[in-house]
């Protein structure tokens, strides 16, 4: 999950243009992602299609907006009447227009697991999110490879699924990655918002061009939107670990997108969550791992120009990062300009939620 | 509790009835099916709202001040009734308390009992079943008897080299990790950055496998199906490293053996080497002179042969073989493109086609 660490975004007249009221309905909840005006994005991995929702939360809670609540894994599955162990936060995304936290749960962990999205509240109780008759739109992602219908016959009904691993909203569009369960490929669709009758987006294959002699198809793990010079672009972190740039305007339809190498961080270094956000106005980027904690990167230094990674690599070459002393962390988003929000282990199986000073 | 004593003449039925409707009964708390309910709620003790009067915890580790399960109390009568707004859980204390006005908090605990059964979910097979791989080999699938739960899975996998030393991280760790719906196939990647060339992690810690030496692939008996029961046992591959794989998979290289007019004897196509589990049932088809063929499709000798049972007996005529291109070998390799593209050895370009066909004639 993303945060829009940019400028505060302008009113984008009629977000909600199109949205039914209703009760949308999902198979899972796998990925959030915000938009302006309290509208909310649900990424769906096991029903392939993306929901927006305006929830009724568009202006800053009254009290504190930091936050510290401890075992919030054991508070959620008390609410959900079960055990922490058979619950799965899945992930945690911040509300810009109240900066309340949502979290996509799974109550249960097998086929018939239930998604269920809870808000914390700024005392740390969660409470579960009614979606019994809200204002939605839903897009359905379309098949990536038409052309691989099922042998007819084939026992077992299709296998295949594509695990959604971000979803971002970014200038009308809603961008999705997603890794296939089969066939070794990496997606990222652009999808128009507000959604149209047939949400269908752009879908482009990324290659990760590694030093500049091999290139293949590369899982996007994370990605945040950022603006270099005037152009929009995206960051991505591959889960083979490198940090990668390219310009949103190269998602053309069939366009195969070959991101510039800015950074490899090492191989235990698996990238979960990034933002971008602004300290003594200069940008930074925060990216957490799941090994080996959070990094901060000045922004700066990605430039227009910014060389790409052609060589070999001895050691750890091209940004400069520091490494942020946050162990644990498993969700990050941004609050607002001064904090971050972050799910992170506590003691023995707890899971805490809670507000960091942005370093 | 009082009776009224009746003097004798009376029937013994009629002293217990009379004892019963003198009783002031205490409310108690009772567990059903779904819900739990508090009998003998006193007229009086309406003073506070039904979802106030009872309340459920499900009790938790760590935590001790923690919401009440979410769910909604009816008042019908002298009952009060909690559903859960979803099911209780096998194994989790529950505690439901009747706080009534001005009286003291009753409080009960249960649980729902686990299923004791023993174990019965195992491994059924690992895809590919070759017992030689390539240097470069990118996936597993690994297939389970019963829906199996999601989270650690990655704990539960070893892969070792001869001599028992294991291999560090060698697959991609997603957290979503890729199931397929029914959670009963569950597919490894290799950690691309371990295999493609040139590029750091490689550098780093080294290639996953090793050209001539022997791996063992175990899952451990700890994975968790979807009653939350352990495995009946572990599940070992043990397999030989040979030569990387660059070179595409190539139709023209296949053989294939046509079944007769007629009949509904399978279709053989016997690959050049083995392919993809998943993406040689799913990526190629059958068409004849009106169209697809309905069948069923099979994998068998180390998934180099495929067959093809026809619905209906097979007509005389052209017919062909459809795979498309985005179908994989072991090695990632597609149709018409290798898995890392050697930029410098001006390999070609990915076939624009989506598909391409082998003919063959019924007769």
């Amino acid at each position: 999950m993303f945060a829009l660490a940019l400028v505060a975004s302008s009113a984008r007249a009629g977000l909600t243009t199109g949205m039914k009221p209703g009760k949308p309905e999902f198979k899972a909840m796998s990925q959030l992602a915000f938009a302006p005006e309290g509208v909310i994005f649900i990424a769906d991995t096991k029903a392939a299609a993306i929901t927006a929702i305006a929830l009724d939360d568009t202006k800053p809670a009254a009290g504190s907006a930091t936050l510290k609540a401890e075992a919030i894994n054991e508070k959620i599955a008390a609410l959900l009447g079960t055990s922490a162990d058979q619950i799965i936060i899945e992930d945690l995304a911040v509300n810009p227009a109240s900066r309340q936290a949502y979290l996509a749960v799974s109550r249960g962990k097998g086929p018939d697991a239930v998604p269920v999205l809870v808000r914390v509240k700024s005392g740390g109780q969660p409470e579960i999110v009614s979606l019994e008759k809200v204002r939605f739109s839903r897009a359905e992602l379309p098949d990536p490879a038409p052309d691989s219908a099922p042998a007819a016959g084939q026992k077992g009904g299709n296998r295949r699924l594509e695990a959604i691993t971000d979803i971002a909203y970014v200038d009308g569009r809603v961008l999705v990655a997603g890794l296939s369960n089969e066939e070794f490929s990496s997606t990222l669709r652009a999808i128009p918002f507000p959604f149209q009758t047939v949400a269908r987006g752009t879908s482009v294959e990324i290659y990760h061009g590694s030093h500049g002699q091999f290139e293949t198809r590369a899982p996007v793990r994370t990605f945040v939107p950022y603006k270099v010079g005037k152009e929009q672009h995206l960051l991505a972190a591959y889960t083979c670990t490198p940090l990668v740039q390219f310009a949103l305007n190269e998602l053309q339809p069939g366009a195969k997108i070959r991101g510039k190498t800015l950074a490899e961080f090492g191989n235990r270094n698996r990238p979960l969550d990034m933002i971008v956000y602004q300290k003594d106005g200069k940008d930074y980027l925060l990216l957490a791992n799941s090994a080996r904690g959070v990094i901060k990167v000045a922004a700066e230094q990605i430039t227009p120009n910014a060389e790409s990674i052609t060589g070999r690599v001895a050691e750890t070459k091209g940004l400069k990062f520091e490494k942020i002393d946050w162990a644990g962390v498993t969700q990050l988003d941004q609050l607002d300009n001064r904090y971050a929000v972050v799910v992170r282990t506590g003691t023995g199986s707890a899971l805490n939620i809670e507000t960091l000073a942005l370093p | 509790m009082f009776c009224l004593r009746m003097r004798g003449g009376l029937k013994p039925a009629l002293l217990l009835l009379a004892c019963l409707t003198m009783r002031a009964a205490d409310p108690a708390i009772h567990w059903l099916a779904g819900a739990v309910e508090v009998i003998n709620v006193a007229a009086g003790e309406s003073g506070v709202s039904p979802a106030e009067a009872l309340v459920v915890f499900a009790e938790q580790e760590h935590a001790t001040m923690v919401p009440p399960i979410a769910g909604t109390t009816r008042r019908s009568g002298d009952r009060l009734r909690f559903e859960p707004r979803f099911p209780f859980t096998p194994g989790v204390a529950y505690r439901a308390e009747f706080r009534p006005a001005g009286r003291p908090v009753v409080v009960a605990r249960f649980r729902v009992p686990v299923d004791n059964a023993p174990p019965s979910t195992v491994v059924r097979e690992i895809y590919p079943t070759a017992r030689e791989l390539p240097e470069n080999h990118l996936k597993f699938y690994v297939h389970f008897s019963a829906p199996m739960s999601r989270g650690g899975a990655y704990q539960h996998l070893r892969l070792q080299a001869a001599g028992g030393e294991p291999v560090e991280l060698p697959f991609l760790e997603l957290d979503e990790e890729l199931w397929d719906p029914s959670m009963t196939r569950l597919t490894l990647l290799i950690d691309p950055g371990r295999i493609k060339r040139g590029v750091k992690p490689l550098e780093d810690i080294g290639p996953v496998f090793e050209l001539g030496k022997t791996y063992t692939l175990t899952v451990d008996a700890g994975c968790r199906d979807a009653s939350d029961r352990p495995l009946a046992a572990e599940y070992r591959r043990t397999f030989r490293v040979t030569a990387a794989d660059r070179s595409p998979p190539d139709p023209s290289n296949w053989k294939v053996t046509p079944p007769r007019a007629g009949t509904c004897e399978p279709l053989v196509v016997d690959f050049d080497k083995p392919m993809d589990h998943a993406l040689a049932l799913r990526l190629i088809r059958v068409r004849g002179e009106s169209g697809n063929v309905a069948g069923e499709a099979n994998l068998t000798d180390a998934e180099r042969r495929w067959t093809f049972v026809p619905q209906h007996a097979w007509p005389s005529g052209a017919h062909a073989v459809v795979v498309a291109t985005t179908i994989e070998d072991l090695a990632g390799n597609n149709i018409g493109k290798t898995f890392d593209v050697d930029l410098f050895e001006g390999v070609q370009r990915r076939i624009a086609t989506p598909s391409v066909s082998v003919a063959f004639t019924v007769e």
